[in-house]
């Protein structure tokens, strides 16, 4: 077939309305001197997507997003698992945030069982949920040095996110998947050094987010590549449903842990930071000041645990029914052991709702149960599909090496995003 | 005499055979082109350089780099294995490619960029020149001429690749070309101007007693660093085969030891631009001066050993910049390279006819 000759496929018992072709398999010519460029799956700046870009020279003029490509069933999947089952599954959504991703599961599912976990259980929670916070905030500055060609930030961001792991290990005792909240508490306490280790993690983090400045985001390379690149304006970051940092940077003061306190958050004192630009910069930016509230909340939530060390960590209803030797390991080890009660648990008929402010934005459940000890329906939105759509509309009119720039300002996450 | 003693005929042949080799090897063309400062020391240059950059990233960024394959060594046999693996490596040739061009450019390529080394000065003695001496006058013209020679063929690798992130790659290189070009060639005449001469020997002689004229000019110098740093696609300006954006550039459909090739000919190319700026900026072989009737080592190992450590420091820092840069965007390396790049290198050239007039 020649170059450029479109190629004549007997469709017609395929069209539908105007269109000749199914959707999505449309073939059309394109102007001259145009180009389509897949980027991705395969390719070293996409992550598991595919940007189907049109280009004009160097200058992109159409952009397609293509989800899907780690597309894991998860909300099919719960509907044939044990409602404890489903923390486990639905927090490989984004391991590096696994406690923010699978709280409001919890929460919903606590909702509809009718029940608040103790005070302890809840600033365990927001400390984890923090940690995970900063270190997914520092993978996300990791892959977006490397975007733009930045291998010290990318090795920094991975190295420092190595402390928040560890932090996070010592506390849950995996690195990452942790598992951490369970339905009326937490699986496990602090261990007996872990506010000081805690301490020494903040001041050690608040030391390098001022190197990170220095070689970064004051770079002068690194200005130029992202200042005015990819602006989002209030309002149509607004239209689009923006979540999360992407949406601060944009000029819009919203913060599910602000507007609508979960867990402990009412009792903590931090400021949401936002900025007016709605550029890279400005995205980059609104992360490095939400990792320093952040640190603020973990500062006010050492104290917290020193004291209420010692109280339950479980909600009276499991702890209650809970085998005298659990207790005992709980006494010595500080652990609560998974108690049997969870693999049958019946949740009452009803519907819930629940939503947290994972690293990336607003993420939301939905829990329909029947009664059964299955859910009837889980359903997840999470953060990094509502920030997709802006793929299609912002990254038109830059150029191609602008993709990378933008692509990775959004820290968007194919793995959260498909679920 | 009656007879040739057997040990004498032997020792003689020995002897012939000996300095038959010694001569081929400090034969000009050979020794320049193959051995230093050609593809040997450039082979051994550019994998302690990289080995270098990677040693002196890591230790920026927190972590080791090379050092599982020879830890007494700090790692330095690591990229002896790449080497290894590189040449063992699968070579796949995708059907649609344009066989010719995809398979001899990078060859031309990696010729071309060490070629300029075929045709300087090591040493100020007559013999070692591989040029005649007649020739020798324009050695500073030539060398400019061919350092600008090998792009072409990395942009018709992108073309004959047939892939469309390739074709961006040496469109991006077809933009640099243009823009780096000048500064560099302008910067390095700017020696021209003041020596008044095309001669490398007469350059290298003007910067005697310290008087180098990378210290006297700085800007043509400054010029030539940054023009040299676009060519060869260093940090902040690696543009053409950025990863992130256009996977490998105009080198995306190539693999194994063609790969190796196309990777190595941009350092070769650094390492011949270091060459040239050695000579031309920073004294050449200038403190050592070979004694009257110099022999083989004294008269061009030794010189040529002082111009390679001179060149392998200028590489070094261009190498070490990766650590701290990410890279611009074509149209703001090309704003760079118009708008101040290329204003300094008039402005070297300015200040070398002025200096040209004075001194």
């Amino acid at each position: 077939m020649q170059a450029g000759e479109v190629p004549k496929i007997n469709m017609s018992s395929w069209e539908v309305g105007e269109s000749r072709y199914l959707p999505g398999m449309e073939i059309k010519r394109l102007g001259k001197e145009r180009f389509v460029v897949y980027i991705g799956p395969q390719h070293p700046g996409s992550g598991h997507m595919r940007i189907i870009i049109k280009v004009d020279g160097d200058v992109i003029v159409e952009a397609d997003p293509d989800l899907g490509y780690v597309h894991r069933t998860m909300e099919k999947l719960s509907e044939g698992r044990a409602f404890i089952k489903i923390i486990p599954l639905v927090e490989r959504m984004a391991i590096l945030d696994a406690c923010n991703v699978t709280l409001p599961y919890v929460e919903a599912v606590e909702k509809l069982l009718g029940l608040e976990p103790p005070e302890r259980a809840k600033y365990l929670r927001v400390a984890l949920c923090e940690i995970n916070r900063i270190a997914s905030h520092l993978y996300g500055f990791g892959i977006f040095g490397v975007f733009l060609g930045h291998s010290t930030m990318y090795m920094w961001g991975f190295g420092d996110r190595e402390v928040l792991v560890e932090l996070a290990e010592k506390l849950t005792g995996a690195r990452l998947t942790h598992t951490y909240p369970i339905f009326g508490g937490v699986r496990r306490d602090a261990p007996q050094n872990f506010t000081d280790n805690l301490r020494k993690a903040i001041r050690y983090l608040r030391k390098r987010l001022d190197e990170y400045r220095k070689i970064f985001l004051d770079n002068p390379v690194i200005r130029r590549r992202l200042e005015g690149v990819g602006i989002v304006p209030k309002k149509v970051a607004v239209d689009l449903g923006l979540v999360g940092p992407n949406l601060r940077a944009s000029g819009v003061e919203y913060d599910v842990r602000a507007i609508e306190p979960y867990e402990a958050y009412d009792e903590l004192d931090f400021e949401i930071p936002v900025f007016e630009e709605g550029d890279s910069l400005a995205r980059a930016w609104v992360r490095v000041e939400e990792i320093k509230q952040s640190l603020r909340i973990l500062e006010q939530i050492a104290d917290k645990l020193d004291k209420t060390k010692g109280q339950q960590i479980m909600h009276d209803r499991f702890w209650a029914k809970a085998p005298p030797l659990y207790k005992k390991v709980f006494e010595a080890e500080g652990r609560v052991k998974l108690m049997p009660l969870f693999a049958i648990l019946r949740v009452p008929k009803g519907r819930s709702f629940a939503r947290t402010e994972a690293a990336r934005g607003e993420i939301t459940y939905y829990v329909e149960s029947d009664g059964k000890d299955k859910p009837y329906r889980v359903r997840i939105v999470s953060p990094s599909f509502r920030n997709a759509i802006m793929f299609k509309y912002v990254i038109p009119g830059h150029r191609i090496a602008d993709l990378p720039a933008i692509y990775g300002s959004f820290d968007y996450f194919p793995p959260e995003a498909d679920r | 005499m009656a007879y040739l003693s057997v040990w004498t005929l032997t020792e003689r042949v020995i002897s012939i055979v000996f300095w038959g080799i010694v001569k081929l090897i400090f034969w000009p063309p050979i020794y320049q082109f193959v051995i230093i400062p050609g593809l040997a020391a450039a082979m051994v240059v550019v994998i302690s350089i990289i080995w270098f950059e990677r040693k002196a990233a890591a230790r920026v960024q927190m972590r080791y780099g090379p050092w599982e394959v020879s830890p007494r060594l700090a790692g330095y046999l690591q990229l002896f294995a790449d080497l290894i693996r590189y040449s063992f490596q699968e070579i796949i040739i995708p059907r649609t490619v344009d066989l010719m061009p995809f398979l001899t450019s990078p060859l031309f390529a990696l010729l071309l960029s060490i070629l300029p080394l075929a045709v300087i000065p090591v040493s100020p003695v007559k013999w070692t020149w591989p040029l005649t001496p007649s020739a020798m006058r324009y050695s500073v013209l030539i060398a400019a001429a061919l350092t600008t020679l090998s792009p072409i063929f990395i942009v018709a690798m992108g073309w004959a690749s047939n892939n469309r992130f390739a074709t961006i790659g040496s469109m991006r290189e077809t933009f640099l070309i243009t823009a780096y070009e000048l500064s560099a060639v302008i910067g390095l005449f700017s020696v021209v101007a003041t020596v008044h001469s095309f001669d490398f020997t007469k350059v290298v002689a003007f910067q005697g007693g310290g008087k180098w004229l990378g210290l006297i000019n700085p800007l043509a110098l400054l010029a030539t660093f940054i023009a040299t740093l676009i060519s060869t696609s260093a940090f902040p300006f690696e543009i053409s085969d950025a990863e992130n954006e256009i996977v490998a550039g105009p080198f995306t459909e190539y693999s194994g030891l063609m790969y190796g090739i196309n990777m190595g000919s941009a350092y070769i190319k650094r390492w011949a631009m270091s060459i040239l700026i050695a000579l031309a900026f920073l004294g050449g072989w200038r403190p050592y001066i070979p004694p009257p009737n110099a022999g083989y080592v004294t008269g061009y190992l030794i010189p040529s050993l002082i111009v390679t450590a001179k060149a392998v420091i200028v590489m070094a820092l261009m190498s070490f910049l990766r650590a701290v840069y990410g890279r611009y965007r074509i149209d703001q390396a090309l704003h760079v390279s118009w708008k101040y790049v290329f204003a300094l290198a008039i402005a070297g050239f300015g200040l070398a006819i002025l200096e040209g007039y004075i001194l």
